[in-house]
């Protein structure tokens, strides 16, 4: 057998639980920066296969109303860099007016998204199957978004019926849709597939008619400046207009969070994997004192000693990366289920396997430099002090006198409670794991927490009340408009209720080139928000604009902006400048009501008086008034368009708590392994003089517990404080209308929970592992 | 005089070798009792057995009218705690600690006495050995023997029945092992029963009594009766005789 292997080998055996928890911890880091990089490559390149056959447009403009084709042919047509463009008819029904026929019946009035019935394109903006395949559905057919189904329970062969206006038409659920263009639920609409016969025999007799304008450049980068230039030309712009990169964001933006958290996590193990390594290390090197020393004094230089030692931290390294990279290849099928479904099958490809190669590599370098770091120390260690003195490492642990000053404190508390606080350089790696362990559970169960609650409407541009009502755009908007105020003037359960009305207007951009700018307005425009600076609106001239639309603007607060408002110009000042997610991140809030501009859409927030449940009267309005209306508890509002990104950091963060768990349970045992090892005199001398195992393991039960505290009190305040920087600061980098996100923390699991769990996961931990010390025999180790 | 230490057929087998082969021992209130031997020969072990350091194959041990061959770890830590005192041949004080502390941390663990008093008695007992200008000393910055000084303080902070030493002087140079001999028959003239393992003549020599091992048997023994430090060289010279009789 090789000299390395067999040295590996009796090493291994030696030293059974420092090398295993190594080789665990170089499979756990390498397993988690292959998945990570499963999840990310995967993603891209599914969303690069899917686009490249589903070709979404680079520029999309949503109109409702009448169009004039000529003048957008004559635009783009015009328009240096677009190669294609292409409007596109839908029928925008109500959730209301589809009922779905399969093991339960339901309809989707509850739906958040606006529903529009297309069909299937030619050679642009193709909806496609699982496979990827452009979808072909025949007459009586309907093709359901994918993206429904996180919702609703549709299976192929269910009956979805449409009755609108007068008309019913039953249709067989054949496919599930990928719609490369709302492929999220964070944007505000869904297309339904049905065949061209279908659509054409409806178009005209039920819903209302949206049009979908599209252009396609020689570079998708050219969209925005098409976007300012398409507004300026005063084309057809009566909706929502969306570039490529808003949409490739949106439809990413639910795997990109759970890879930011895997990656997080990937990062903070490989901080933990160095510390243990290094402790492991050390452990080894100091219980190996004599032979190291015997080794210098019979003439090996240190690079033949380091190398010795190194050899085997390879071997081991590798196995452990090996390990790794096969179990994540395994298990990445849990972590990318998400972007199979949404984005198409994806055939695996080399750099699928290949880039998660180069993430091991770079492990192996960054471990084996650690390692090399580590074996320094061999350098400057004489045998002298290997062995003569005693001196060894020269790590020393300090001597505090002052025992004996106690008057009452217990001696086990006080022996425990003077080592952890005068020797705490010995207790870092507990200390650093229950930082670390808290901080990479902490953050995203924060994040989520955030999401989740009814408080993250203020990111969603909305104030924090029970219902929000919304009356989008199209026929008879002033009517609706009329309806819901009847509706909420009558009745009595409401405490009071707030009015927004949406218009559009022009400002001038950074460029000084005209924009459009959407603006809520109301007496309580603006209020609840989040303000990242100023506040909201209180005259009639001030105006609060959403970060996006100032970074857009180069404005800030106290800035005065230009708004066109029928051909008038009047001047606004910036009151403040807040954070929001909807209508692409782009809005505006001001008292003024811009009399005489038409509204684009009514949003009303309502706060009901207390014990009136807001999911009833939700269902009551809506019952009562029928379709038209978006009428929802604030906090299903919020589910609807997160809970897909929610469920999926929701994943990766279950996957967090539990690989967190048996991390510091993993270390914790590995810990107590190397230090029982290291006190084995110091035990025995206790023992020797009267102290029982009990005593014995008790004191290093109040250590553990002492710096585990100490931890999870750093933990707790480090992982509020930079964790919020941190998700605020990848929100921010996405562009997603987030720069400052304030977590709301649920005070039971973040500070009690958690803290309680891992807390007695490391007691649990150390008192099994010091039963150990039952066992040991004072006699022989005296006599050692 | 009051029997405080008896065994009876004390068996002690390791690993299939039969260290002690029925071993029948007593030691009175008062008396020093040095127990010599070839290497091997089981002294330690019986040392570690008679004490409670370790558990007897077979046999009974009494301390003190109590029977300690049965009871459990718990009672047995505490009688070793309360009642005995051990010196060792390295110190074995806990490094974490100074001097002082490591003295007083029977004594505050014991709980028989205040904490003042404790460490009262600790400052007098440094002072006795004179170690109370290091008092406050890190354990590894200073000498074998003054190590050997604080472990017998340590060893006297709760006022033993008994001390137990195995091989006390063994790692110490020839007047720092006479300094420690002499505060050890100090303490046992004072009435405190010593029992201990050498293999130093000159140690041994200062015992009441000495008894020889042999293949895990009591061979023989010699009564020299109370130290005396003048009549040392006659004690020693009895001694040296004796040993030349025993069959190593």
């Amino acid at each position: 057998m090789n000299m390395n292997l067999k040295m590996l080998k009796n090493d291994f055996n030696r030293n059974r639980a420092g090398n295993v928890s190594l080789l665990l911890f170089m499979t756990l880091v390498s397993g988690l920066v292959v998945v990570a990089t499963i999840v990310v490559t995967q993603l891209i390149i599914s969303m690069m296969g899917m686009y490249s056959t589903a070709k979404p447009p680079h520029f999309l403009q949503m109109h409702k109303g009448e169009i004039n084709q000529e003048l957008i042919d004559e635009f783009n047509s015009s328009y240096d860099g677009v190669t294609a463009w292409q409007t596109l008819s839908m029928i925008n029904v109500y959730g209301d007016d589809l009922k779905v026929y399969g093991d339960d019946v339901f309809s989707l009035s509850d739906l958040r998204l606006d529903i529009s019935l297309v069909k299937q394109n030619e050679e642009y903006d193709l909806l496609l199957d699982e496979d990827r395949n452009v979808i072909n559905i025949n007459k009586g057919e309907i093709g359901i978004p994918v993206i429904l189904l996180d919702s609703y329970d549709i299976n192929l062969g269910d009956t979805v019926v449409l009755s609108s206006k007068g008309v019913t038409k039953e249709f067989k659920v054949t496919a599930f849709v990928r719609d490369a263009q709302m492929n999220s639920t964070l944007c505000s609409s869904t297309r339904i597939l049905i065949s061209d016969e279908d659509f054409d025999e409806l178009f005209g007799n039920v819903g209302e008619i949206e049009y979908l304008i599209e252009s396609y450049f020689t570079d998708s980068s050219m969209a925005s400046d098409f976007k300012t230039a398409y507004e300026k030309a005063g084309l057809p712009q009566d909706g929502q207009a969306v570039t490529y990169s808003v949409i490739f964001l949106l439809s990413a933006f639910r795997d990109i969070a759970m890879a930011m958290v895997l990656i997080l996590v990937s990062m903070l193990l490989v901080m933990v994997a160095l510390m243990c390594i290094k402790y492991t290390v050390m452990a080894t090197l100091e219980e190996e004192i004599g032979e190291i020393g015997t080794m210098k004094a019979i003439g090996m230089s240190y690079k033949d000693i380091r190398n010795l030692y190194l050899v085997k931290y390879k071997m081991m390294v590798v196995a452990g990366i090996v390990i790794g990279y096969v179990l994540a290849l395994i298990m990445a099928n849990v972590f990318t289920g998400h972007v199979s479904n949404t984005f198409g099958k994806q055939p695996v490809s080399i750099l699928t396997i290949g880039l998660p190669v180069v993430g091991c590599i770079l492990v192996y370098f960054v471990t084996n430099h650690y390692c090399k770091k580590i074996l320094k120390k061999l350098k400057k260690v004489t045998v002298v002090d290997a062995l003569v003195t005693g001196k060894g490492f020269g790590k020393k642990e300090r001597v505090k006198d002052g025992l004996y000053k106690s008057k009452k404190m217990s001696v086990n508390l006080l022996m425990s409670v003077r080592e952890t606080l005068h020797n705490f350089g010995g207790f870092t790696i507990i200390f650093m794991v229950m930082f670390i362990v808290l901080g990479i559970m902490i953050v995203p169960m924060n994040l989520i927490n955030t999401m989740e609650s009814k408080e993250f409407i203020s990111y969603m541009g909305s104030s924090m009340d029970d219902i929000l009502i919304e009356i989008d755009s199209g026929e008879n908007l002033e009517n609706r408009h009329e309806v819901i105020k009847n509706i909420l003037n009558e009745d009595a359960e409401i405490k009071e209720y707030k009015e927004f009305r949406r218009v559009r207007v022009e400002t001038i951009d950074s460029e000084d080139e005209w924009m459009n700018l959407h603006v809520d307005s109301g007496n309580s425009a603006g209020k609840e928000l989040k303000y990242l600076d100023g506040k909201a609106p209180s005259m009639e001239n001030e105006i609060a604009l959403s970060k996006l639309n100032t970074d857009e603007m180069g404005k800030t607060t106290g800035d005065w902006i230009i708004l066109r408002v029928n051909d008038v110009q009047e001047k606004f000042v910036i009151s403040g400048i807040y954070q929001d997610v909807t209508s692409g991140g782009y809005t505006a809030k001001a008292i003024y009501t811009f009399a005489g501009v038409d509204a684009e859409k009514y949003q009303f927030t309502i706060n009901l008086i207390d014990g009136v449940d807001a999911g009833e009267k939700a269902s009551q309005w809506s019952d009562k008034i029928g379709g038209g209306y978006d009428i929802e508890p604030m906090e299903e509002f919020i589910n609807q368009t997160l809970g897909g990104v929610t469920k999926q950091v929701e994943v990766a963060t279950t996957a967090v708590v539990v690989i967190g768990i048996l991390l510091e349970a993993l270390i914790v045992v590995l810990f107590m392994k190397l230090r029982l090892a290291k006190d084995v005199a110091q035990i025995a001398a206790m023992k020797a003089i009267g102290f029982t195992n009990s005593n014995v393991r008790k004191q290093y039960l109040y250590k553990i517990g002492m710096v585990s505290i100490a931890g999870i009190i750093v933990g707790t305040l480090i992982s509020n404080i930079l964790g919020e920087s941190i998700v605020s600061g990848a929100l921010s980098m996405l562009g997603f209308g987030i720069s400052r996100i304030t977590f709301i923390i649920n005070p039971w699991t973040a500070f009690v929970i958690l803290p309680l769990v891992l807390l007695a996961v490391a007691t649990g931990m150390t008192w099994i592992s010091t039963r150990q010390i039952r066992e040991y025999n004072i006699v022989s180790l005296i006599n050692e | 005089m009051k029997t405080i230490l008896q065994a009876k057929g004390l068996w002690k087998e390791f690993d299939g070798t039969k260290i002690l082969k029925g071993i029948d021992v007593s030691v009175n209130e008062g008396e020093f009792v040095a127990i010599m031997g070839q290497s091997g020969s089981g002294k330690s072990t019986l040392l570690y057995n008679i004490s409670g350091m370790d558990r007897a194959t077979n046999g009974e041990i009494s301390f003190d009218g109590e029977d300690t061959s049965s009871i459990d770890d718990e009672k047995m830590s505490n009688i070793r705690l309360k009642k005995m005192g051990f010196i060792f041949q390295q110190s074995h004080l806990l490094k974490t600690l100074s001097i002082r502390d490591n003295i007083v941390l029977p004594g505050f663990k014991a709980k028989s006495d205040s904490r003042e008093n404790v460490n009262a008695y600790a400052a007098e007992l440094m002072k006795r050995t004179g170690i109370d200008q290091i008092a406050d000393h890190d354990i590894k910055k200073v000498s074998g023997g003054q190590l050997q000084r604080a472990a017998i303080c340590r060893a006297l902070i709760n006022h033993p029945d008994i001390i137990f030493g195995d091989e006390p002087t063994g790692a110490l140079n020839s007047s720092a092992s006479k300094e420690i001999m002499d505060i050890i028959n100090e303490i046992n003239a004072e009435g405190t029963t010593l029992m201990l393992v050498t293999h130093d003549a000159k140690v041994a020599a200062r015992a009441d009594r000495v008894i020889f091992l042999s293949d895990g048997n009591i061979t023989d023994e010699i009564v020299l009766g109370k130290y005396e430090e003048k009549a040392f060289s006659e004690r020693e010279n009895k001694l040296t005789q004796w040993l030349g009789k025993q069959v190593f």
